[in-house]
């Protein structure tokens, strides 16, 4: 898709090594795993837990020039849902290529409908939503 | 590099970094840095999470 997934942790590029080869969930992994022993990486994307030496669980998505698009930080025990990271992904993409519209809510892939904020569209989102 | 690291907001240029990684593909140690994923005209996504051998 024009993308580079990468998972980083705190942990060492050795240990996602041993993981990888434990982990049966692992198996299909192709992304490379980052490793930010002294997070500063985590640091720069504000997902460093001080206390703990962790990262949180924080989602980041950069366009190709260098920009920070999308940010999304979850507590510890809250797993992240991948459909709702590919909807912000594609969303991303759409309006990278149509910066005048905008994709509510409901806006899964090309083709759903889209908003072009405007006069005539003040107090009217209901209509252009459901027209 | 100033050791004070400012975290990077919705909209800002993303600094460049590099990451030493692990690449499950080629079995091997390599690098990932921001300057080439825009180089090669690449979205980057990045995936923070706690630590090896928890759930994700």
């Amino acid at each position: 898709m024009g993308a580079e997934l990468i998972t980083v942790s705190t942990d060492t590029e050795f240990v996602h090594l041993a993981w990888k080869r434990d982990e049966k969930e692992l198996a299909d992994v192709k992304y490379a795993m980052g490793a930010d022993p002294t997070g500063k990486i985590s640091r720069l994307f504000g997902v460093y837990d001080e206390g703990s030496g962790l990262a949180l669980r924080g989602t980041f998505i950069i366009s190709p020039d260098g920009t920070l698009f999308n940010s999304e930080v979850n507590f510890y025990n809250m797993g992240r849902n991948i459909d709702e990271l590919m909807r912000k992904f594609k969303a991303n993409l759409y309006l990278a290529r149509k910066a005048d519209e905008g994709c509510p809510s409901k806006w899964k892939d090309d083709g759903d409908k889209t908003l072009r904020p405007g006069p005539e569209m003040v107090g009217r989102v209901h209509e252009a939503l459901n027209d | 590099m100033s050791d004070e690291i400012t975290t990077v907001k919705i909209g800002q240029q993303v600094p460049d970094f590099e990451l030493t990684v692990y690449e499950p593909e080629n079995h091997d140690f390599g690098k990932r840095n921001l300057s080439d994923l825009k180089k090669a005209g690449k979205w980057t996504i990045l995936f923070f999470y706690p630590a090896d051998f928890t759930f994700v």
